[in-house]
């Protein structure tokens, strides 16, 4: 059971959350305030309304036409332009209302009255429409990229459902790759995100709910989770924790991870950001919650454990002898990323009885022309790495190949035969760059941070001072939790049954249960007996 | 806010403040390969240490041929204890004396004779050295045993090392003879080295002048390649040393203190008594039970030994299980004659129990121990020793007969 002993929430929320509006009273003074505003019948009042609010917005369009079937009945359509599908505007609203085509029957006369009703029943084309009598409705749909058409003697307005903007086609997945399993990622568009979560999973208890945030910028956030397995609470406490966001922007779901993560000061990420379908939706279906935001690719779950450091998603596609060896490795990886420089440090320049006689010698034999402690030639290797890490990251395509021929020549060879650094710190380097990256990305971020203060402490205190680092990052990583969940579980606390999936994974039929902590309003992932077996004569 | 930062400010005061403490940087360090311990004239001590020239070592760096340079750099100082001769090497050293990666430690005849304890007491105080390191006693002067190179090793103590690590000799690492030292029951026995010519020189680096007085009279004079050989093995008393085995009697002394790991025997045939067969032995175990009626000692010695028979000169039918068996028979009076001659020796002309039989014998009779510990060398010589072997031929290597037979 989830113990929601101590809610760890971002202190100071509250009190800052009720005294400000982030996006500044200023706006509201120049325009009318357009919260409460109500449209009137009168169709030149209401445009004249909406050119005010939309002034020097060149983007959204106007467009006033007579009704095809009483020309006395004046219509006008508002909508942004870029954001709406053109062809289903021009096709199935203009023409279906400017042309003449028959829309009531004989005994039936169009009036200003009634006019409305028949636009919306007979005249339309239109999967989504929606009525509304709000300014701030018809504004909100308009930027949305709805199309609003107002009836002449109408107080109402009716929204149609015409969103289609240009976006980046669904591709794959860059910051996390699978040799086996789905190739897709998200895009930046959220209703194609959240189609291909309700494409995986094809239950109604999949929730989506909607929400706004951003003062200025209204981004839509969606919260995914499925009613049944997740547990409430942690649904609520989620909800909880974004509605007491203020700000003028989300940009990208960054934003949202800093505003209502636990730890706010930790270099471990508390909560996983993923650009995966599959990852997301395997973690829905374990009890997880996952937040999607519009206008990023990446989606964000909770809780995040630390344990899923090591878990990719080929994992669960592969073989699980298979997997649960590369498991095990990337255990080690890890602890070579985080920790291999500064143990070369600490042993080489404090304890170097612990090497074996031939390999203390051949060591010994490179650093005699090193003009530099092994703390300082170490150091700058790292920097040196991190510099090309960060130049491969920003440099514009076409002169990556330049860069990476310039820094393996400097890094592998000129620096070595130069006599400025050991061959061997080379190798501790390169090993834990490469280590770094087979670690789960946000991971191993953490691992590149943490590396610096490990290489200090090892080379002030050797290794007295390696493992005390050692100690106060596992004291801290014990101490936290990620939305009520210890982080460390299911080591720590130990949790018999989640460790089938940590750093073994066992086979899918051995796994009954979702995390105990997770998921825990349903607990059972499918039936008993499960193994694949030859038919026996007592048994079927 | 404040509280924090403090805090955060005294740890990482409390870092820095370290200074690096206790830092010993690869290049700040003279590492000892191997240290030679010898009597000085006047009383004192001298020390010779091998320390490694890692620049020679070449790791990675390319260098012209022909230019060898010695892997190693031999110094030796005097000094009134170990310690002080260190002190003093200090001041020719350049770089701090490192003991951690110290090989082979070697005693000087002079001073074994005297007695090892003056000298030994330093290597297991010493933080830094390892008890893991060999210790053994020179033919001549230490100083020039350390002084010689090895032509496949890095340094000659290496070699040296990687000699008893396969229980050439008798391989007694320094914990080993703090025991020895320690027990009543038993004496040292250290693996005695000196240096032989053993082939051509492989570059102008590699010259050794093999020390005057010890070389035998069919070696070249000078100009030579030598390498530290391990020759047999020296017998202590106590803490001094009293007298030499040789290679064959080396054997006996292994196989009695049950460590052995391998060797050759070599019988005459039973059909060809002028032709030779030998056995590579592969396994056996040595099991020594002390007995005492009240009057005198003896002991009952069990070997059991197997091994494989490799080389046959001779031509008989080893299908044949009587000269199988007869070739069984002679291995274990081979092994039993080999066993015989260290023990003749260590009883007859020595009186030292270097076996441990005395522990034996301990483990056995605790209160009669007491009365005999002090006088157990003499009980010891006086001993009769029954010694039982049980040689078997395993296997006959790849073929069973001959391939062919000389006509």
């Amino acid at each position: 059971m989830i113990l929601f002993k101590k809610p760890r929430r971002p202190k100071g929320t509250n009190s800052r959350a009720k005294d400000q509006n982030p996006a500044g009273g200023n706006r509201e003074t120049t325009e009318q305030p357009v919260q409460n505003l109500l449209l009137s019948t009168d169709i030149e009042s209401n445009l004249k309304q909406l050119k005010g609010i939309f002034k020097n917005c060149s983007d959204v369009v106007f467009r006033e036409f007579l009704f095809a079937q009483r020309e006395q009945i004046k219509l006008a359509l508002v909508y942004t332009d870029g954001l709406v599908d053109k062809t289903l505007v021009s096709e199935q609203i203009m023409k279906a209302l400017a042309l003449n085509v028959p829309m009531a029957t004989d005994n039936m006369e169009i009036t200003r009255n009634n006019a409305l009703h028949y636009v919306k029943m007979r005249g339309l084309c239109v999967h989504q429409v929606q009525e509304t009598g709000k300014i701030q409705d018809v504004v909100d749909a308009v930027l949305s990229g709805d199309t609003v058409l107002m009836v002449d003697g109408h107080a109402i307005a009716l929204i149609n459902g015409s969103r289609g903007w240009e976006a980046r086609s669904v591709a794959d997945s860059i910051t996390e790759t699978v040799v086996r399993g789905p190739r897709e990622s998200f895009v930046e568009t959220l209703r194609i995100n959240t189609s291909m979560l309700r494409r995986k999973i094809k239950n109604p208890n999949l929730k989506i709910e909607t929400l706004k945030l951003g003062e200025v910028t209204k981004t839509e956030l969606a919260l995914v989770y499925i009613k049944g397995i997740v547990n409430e609470g942690l649904v609520h406490e989620v909800k909880d924790r974004l509605s007491r966001i203020k700000i003028d922007g989300v940009l990208e779901s960054g934003y949202i991870e800093e505003l209502i993560r636990d730890h706010p000061y930790s270099p471990f990420a508390t909560m996983a950001h993923t650009d995966r379908p599959d990852r997301v939706a395997a973690n829905l279906l374990e009890g997880r919650v996952a937040i999607l935001v519009d206008g990023t690719p990446v989606a964000l779950t909770v809780p995040y454990l630390f344990i899923e450091a090591i878990q990719t998603p080929d994992d669960y596609y592969e073989q699980f002898l298979f997997a649960s060896a590369i498991r095990v490795l990337r255990v080690i990886f890890l602890v070579i990323a985080l920790t291999l420089p500064s143990l070369y440090i600490a042993i080489i320049s404090f304890h170097p009885e612990m090497l074996p006689t031939p390999l203390l010698m051949s060591i010994a034999a490179q650093r005699e022309a090193v003009p530099f402690p092994v703390f300082v030639e170490a150091f700058f290797m790292e920097v040196a790495f991190e510099i090309i890490r960060e130049a491969g990251i920003r440099l514009p395509r076409p002169v990556g190949q330049a860069v990476s021929i310039v820094a393996a020549l400097i890094i592998g060879q000129a620096a070595v035969q130069a006599g400025l650094v050991a061959g061997a710190t080379i190798i501790v380097v390169a090993l834990t760059a490469m280590a770094s990256f087979t670690v789960y990305y946000s991971g191993s971020i953490t691992l590149r941070l943490l590396r610096f203060p490990l290489m200090f402490l090892s080379a002030s205190l050797g290794l007295l001072g390696l493992i005390s680092g050692i100690v106060i990052i596992v004291v801290h990583l014990a101490g936290m939790r990620s939305f009520g969940v210890p982080y460390l579980a299911p080591v720590a606390p130990t949790i018999q049954g989640d460790l089938k999936d940590s750093a073994v994974r066992l086979p899918w039929w051995s796994m009954r249960r979702r995390p105990h902590l997770i998921g825990q309003n349903d607990q059972r992932r499918e039936i008993p007996g499960l193994k694949p077996e030859p038919p026996r004569p007592g048994r079927r | 806010m404040i509280k924090k930062i403090c805090s955060l400010v005294l740890v990482v005061l409390l870092v820095l403040q370290g200074g690096c403490w206790g830092r010993k940087e690869l290049g700040q360090l003279a590492i000892v390969m191997a240290a030679g311990v010898d009597r000085a004239p006047g009383g004192d001590i001298r020390l010779t240490v091998q320390l490694a020239r890692p620049r020679a070592f070449g790791g990675g760096v390319e260098r012209p041929s022909g230019a060898q340079e010695n892997n190693a750099w031999v110094i030796s100082e005097n000094g009134e204890t170990v310690l002080d001769a260190q002190r003093n090497l200090e001041k020719r050293v350049s770089r701090s004396i490192y003991w951690g990666h110290n090989v082979i430690l070697v005693f000087g005849e002079e001073l074994a004779r005297e007695g090892i304890r003056q000298a030994f007491n330093f290597f297991t105080r010493s933080p830094t050295a390892r008890e893991t390191l060999w210790v053994m006693v020179a033919r001549g002067k230490a100083e020039d045993v350390l002084n010689s190179h090895s032509q496949l090793e890095n340094t000659s103590a290496q070699s040296a090392g990687s000699m008893l690590r396969m229980r050439v000799g008798e391989p007694v690492m320094l914990k080993d003879l703090s025991m020895m030292l320690a027990s009543k029951g038993t004496n040292p026995a250290l693996p005695r080295v000196e240096l032989t010519a053993s082939g051509r020189p492989q570059g102008p680096g590699m010259v050794e002048n093999i020390p005057q007085g010890y070389k035998g009279a069919q070696q070249p004079p000078v100009g030579t390649h030598a390498e530290i050989t391990l020759t047999g093995t020296g017998i202590f008393k106590d803490d001094k040393l009293v007298g030499w085995l040789n290679v064959r009697e080396t054997r006996g002394l292994l196989w009695l203190k049950d460590e052995i790991k391998r060797g050759v025997v070599t019988v005459p045939s039973p059909v060809e008594p002028g032709k030779k067969i030998s056995i590579n032995i592969t396994r056996g175990n040595t099991r020594v039970e002390a007995f005492f009626d009240g009057e005198s000692v003896w002991f009952d010695v069990w070997m059991k030994m197997e091994g494989t028979l490799w080389e046959q000169q001779s031509k008989e039918k080893l299908t044949n299980p009587v000269i199988y068996k007869a070739i069984e028979k002679a291995m274990s009076r081979e092994i039993e004659n080999i066993a015989r001659g260290a023990l003749n020796k260590a009883q007859l002309e020595y009186g030292v129990d270097i076996f441990g039989f005395g522990e034996a014998f301990h483990r056995k009779y605790k209160r009669e121990w007491a009365s005999m510990q002090n006088r157990w060398n003499e009980v010891f010589a006086g001993a009769q020793v029954n010694i039982a072997v049980e040689g078997r031929i395993r296997r006959t290597g790849l073929t069973t007969n001959r391939l062919s037979e000389p006509q």
